[in-house]
């Protein structure tokens, strides 16, 4: 890898990168609300079932399709993908949250280096042809940065855990040391869910995680919350 | 892939022959045929059923509290599906039919020990139409392999009202998740595409499906689609959608799932196609329950009744 790609890598994975995930809990705020999540044990087993059954099987399918259709510059197999995710992500508030991420990772990149597939595809957004998830628009930024599917995938899983680990941290009793072993515990999980999703077509994106789905609808009509999802 | 095999999970089942009746002799290939139209007076009949075994129909029942339904209860001469079965059920409304079709007793997978057991079932909803598919709950026996595909054809300004229970084994006998592989793979369509889609993919044996965020302490699965896709622009102007929006439908059907036993909440589905509600319970009845009173609201705002006592027993 070049060093300007190792170099947006990491400008990528910051916490830093102000696309708005730190507004997002994917439904974390409510397993928390609800006391299923208690202590960092209960938000390890939790993740890693995300990973396992959401994140994996979805937004790492349509990350790395997108990834490889950008690289053949198929701006309309770019959006197939799109719309498929969005068609899987059968929760209001998750589409509402990947589009949010998505358009202002997409905003944001097209004011640093707006050229070629990802000032294409910004318009597309813009006018509402494409729903701009954000596993997508990773893919075509990644890509664009020379950063390899796998990379992009690993880079992908770290961003979504940590933007997890933010959240129930503002909520839950929960010291940085603990914080830093949840994720360091969680390495072999991303792992195999970067794996498991290379072996899939775009056709495969088949996320399953009906509490999840269920607890996120109850957030919608939560009366107290702090995150938009 | 083997030939019939409708899953890369199922290429290996497909290669297994069956010792008794193989796949495609009589009674192992059921199929089922409905068409429901509106006649000139408004009412729905089924004009068109043809059934092959194990599936039987009798009439069309009229017991509705909607005067123009007709209601149809498919049931089996077979005491479940077993090994080497391949069902296909189609069904369409057309022409303003508004239909309601279940089945009379659950669905019991059988035990299996070679192939496996797989059902497709279609429906088409023309423009105007509304059909409601809601079959009882899916049992699944030890060593139970089945997969299911399901694909609703929705026209602009349809509603289709489709419903689906796993229950994953005998739950009073202490019975759960010790049945192979269940797949299920549902996709709704309008003309223009793919308006969405839901896999249910178990493999209790390599995923523990009691994992948190999946089923968790759960054992029985439910959902409930209202699918209820917008009249297209192109009509002409005088028709317009007076049907609740997804979005309002959604907090309408949620909040008659919120307080069920089971854990049960709605969602507004992508690309504005409807609604979805997942419950999750300990038992059928909890989440049949929890599904029954959604349903009942959905229908009492896109039908303008609430739901009938069924006619089974």
């Amino acid at each position: 890898m070049s060093d300007a790609a190792a170099l947006a890598e990491l400008r990528l994975a910051d916490s830093f990168l102000p696309i708005g995930t730190d507004s997002l809990s994917y439904g974390v705020e409510q397993f928390l609300a609800t006391d299923r999540v208690t202590d960092a044990d209960d938000l390890r087993a939790l993740l890693e079932s995300y990973l396992r059954n959401q994140f994996g099987p979805g937004d790492l399918v349509a990350l790395r399709a997108a990834h490889a259709r950008a690289s053949e510059n198929n701006l309309v197999a770019v959006m197939e993908t799109d719309y498929r995710l969005a068609a899987v992500t059968l929760t209001a508030e998750f589409r509402e949250s990947s589009t949010l991420a998505g358009e202002r990772l997409l905003a944001l990149q097209s004011d640093l280096r707006g050229d070629g597939l990802v000032e294409e595809y910004a318009e597309l957004v813009d006018i509402g042809d494409a729903p701009g998830n954000h596993a997508v628009i990773l893919g075509i930024v990644t890509e664009h940065e020379g950063i390899s599917a796998r990379d992009a995938c690993l880079l992908a899983c770290h961003g979504f855990v940590t933007g997890l680990l933010g959240a129930a941290q503002r909520l839950l009793r929960l010291g940085h040391t603990d914080v830093q072993r949840v994720l360091d515990d969680l390495h072999p999980a991303m792992i195999v869910a970067v794996e498991d999703s290379a072996d899939r077509a775009p056709e495969e994106m088949t996320p399953f995680a009906p509490l999840v789905e269920t607890l996120s609808s109850e957030h919608e009509r939560a009366d107290r919350r702090l995150f938009r999802s | 892939m083997a030939a019939d095999a409708p899953h890369p999970a199922f290429e290996g089942y497909a290669t297994e022959t069956v010792p008794q009746a193989s796949v495609g002799a009589p009674g192992k290939d059921g199929r089922l045929e409905l068409t429901f139209a509106a006649d000139e007076a408004g009412r729905t009949q089924l004009v068109r059923d043809f059934a092959q075994a194990p599936f039987h129909v009798g009439r069309a029942l009229d017991h509705d509290l909607h005067p123009d339904v007709a209601t149809v209860y498919i049931q089996s001469s077979t005491g479940g599906v077993a090994q080497g079965d391949r069902h296909s059920v189609e069904i369409s409304a057309s022409e303003g039919a508004i239909a309601h079709v279940s089945t009379a007793s659950r669905t019991r997978v059988l035990s299996m020990e070679h192939n496996y057991a797989a059902a497709s079932v279609s429906l088409d909803i023309d423009r105007g139409s509304y059909l409601e598919y809601l079959p009882e709950p899916t049992v699944f026996n030890t060593d139970a392999r089945y997969h299911q595909d399901v694909t609703l054809r929705v026209a602009p300004g349809s509603c289709a009202v489709f419903g689906d229970v796993v229950v994953p084994g005998r739950l009073a006998c202490d019975e759960h998740f010790e049945f192979e592989r269940y797949v299920s793979q549902l996709r709704v369509q309008d003309g223009a595409g793919l308006l969405f889609a839901d896999t249910t993919d178990l493999h209790p044996a390599q995923d523990d499906p009691t994992a948190p965020g999946v089923l968790d302490e759960f054992a029985v699965y439910g959902s409930l689609y209202v699918v209820v896709p917008a009249a297209s622009s192109s009509d002409e102007s005088s028709v317009t959608d007076e049907r609740p929006k997804p979005a309002s439908l959604s907090d309408a059907l949620h909040k008659r799932v919120a307080d069920c036993e089971a854990r049960a909440g709605a969602t507004a589905l992508p690309n504005d196609a409807g609604v979805l509600v997942r419950a999750l319970g300990h038992s059928a009845d909890s989440v049949t329950d929890a599904l029954d009173n959604a349903w009942n609201r959905a229908r009492t705002d896109l039908l303008g009744v609430s739901a009938p006592d069924p006619r089974k027993y």
